[in-house]
């Protein structure tokens, strides 16, 4: 009988910790926060450009509404929502010797770290893509429109927008040099929602000297 | 525009608090402006977010305040965005052409972040057309303009200069002295009305 208890409660583990740690795997969304604000400063952005005319009559205010989301925006995907969302980050490494060169990483899944969610790997990656192409949109309309004041800051939102997405797939890209490879999966990912075999390694950094200054 | 390197030389960490790393980074290299001594700061950990704000704020306080809302000083605003970076690509490409070993983005941020004695200098001009008009008036300002125009000039060099070969060091300088001096002009020519 004593046995039996004992057995019993061996099985059954009272350890809040991870009941939240399971809860948090769980979770298809695992940084609400972060996926919110990785949006909600893009789309802010193309909407105050769009819509600027019925807020206020100023050019001036537009242009640093816009300009002032575009930089918040820029900031942080590349420095917040690329590292929690899917593991990626990329910087600019400067040498003693003043050489410059950009570091692409991405994170290896391991147990501690949770690897990105389907949920969170698709919104990041449709809303990196997505946004440059609107405005490249825009970049067209307002140039065969003639509005070219706005030339700027458009030519400003493509500059921050594309900069992200082409730091983010160099990461993605990690080891593989063939573009073709890349994106069949990431395709296949995106429709089939298969976890293809991740293989998260941080890209040899001899490999990805891309950009030598 | 990419930030600063990642703090601490250990790969796989990140800071833990990259905003308030940031702005650190910014205010120092501020700092390095108004007081410009051989260093490195400005070259090796470079940022666009200084030249970003200083440029936003200068254009912003070249407005003029005009009775037409329709041209709400949209032309005046774009053109000083325009100005400053076209004419801080176009003095890094002419530096690297010439042979320089400093990267892109690094020069833009020595030039941009350079552009703060002028933006004080503009800061002060604004306060001194609050007062009566008039020859004083234009001396007062003429004098700001200069001295913050040759500390513009001082601190860039100092950063830049070490970067050229030495027989080309006057044409690399020159196209900055050119970029300064019609910053300068804007300032010194601006009236409210």
């Amino acid at each position: 009988m004593k046995q039996a208890l004992v057995d019993d409660t061996e099985d059954v583990s009272l350890d809040f910790g991870n009941e939240e740690e399971l809860a948090f795997r769980k979770a298809k969304i695992r940084h609400p926060l972060a996926t919110f604000f990785h949006l909600f400063f893009r789309v802010s952005a193309i909407v105050t450009y769009v819509c600027c005319d019925w807020f206020s009559r100023s050019f001036v205010g537009c242009f640093v509404t816009v300009l002032l989301l575009l930089s918040f925006d820029f900031w942080s995907v590349k420095n917040v929502t690329g590292r929690l969302l899917v593991g990626l980050r990329w910087w600019n490494h400067i040498d003693e010797d003043g050489k410059g060169r950009w570091i692409f990483e991405a994170r290896k899944a391991s147990p501690q770290h949770s690897v990105a969610t389907e949920a969170e790997a698709r919104i990041f990656w449709l809303g990196l893509v997505i946004c440059p192409l609107i405005w490249t949109v825009f970049f067209f309309s307002t140039l065969f429109s003639l509005k070219l004041e706005w030339l700027a800051l458009v030519i400003a939102g493509i500059s921050l927008q594309a900069a992200n997405l082409y730091g983010y797939i160099l990461c993605k890209m990690g080891g593989e040099r063939d573009i073709g490879k890349i994106t069949a999966s990431f395709l296949s990912q995106m429709v089939f929602q298969t976890a293809s075999p991740r293989d998260f390694q941080k890209p040899g950094l001899k490999g990805l000297e891309i950009h030598k200054h | 525009m990419a930030k600063a390197a990642e703090s601490s030389g250990e790969p796989g960490t990140t800071s833990p608090r990259p905003l308030m790393r940031d702005l650190k980074a910014v205010g120092k290299k501020f700092m390095h402006v108004l007081y410009p001594r051989k260093s490195n700061t400005l070259l090796r950990d470079w940022d666009l977010w200084g030249p970003l704000i200083l440029c936003v704020t200068l254009a912003l306080m070249l407005q003029r305040s005009s009775v037409d809302s329709e041209k709400d000083g949209g032309p005046q605003f774009a053109e000083v965005f325009v100005i400053v970076w076209f004419g801080a690509v176009t003095i890094t490409l002419n530096s690297k052409l010439l042979g320089g070993n400093i990267s892109f983005f690094q020069s833009l941020c020595v030039l941009g972040y350079c552009i703060l004695p002028l933006t004080v200098a503009m800061l002060v001009c604004r306060l001194v057309l609050l007062a009566e008009q008039g020859p004083i008036n234009f001396m007062v300002r003429l004098f700001v303009v200069i001295v913050m125009f040759t500390w513009s000039i001082v601190a860039s060099t100092a950063f830049l200069a070490d970067s050229q070969p030495p027989n080309r060091k006057a044409l690399a300088i020159y196209p900055v002295f050119l970029f300064y001096f019609v910053i300068s002009w804007m300032i010194l020519t601006f009236t409210p009305q």
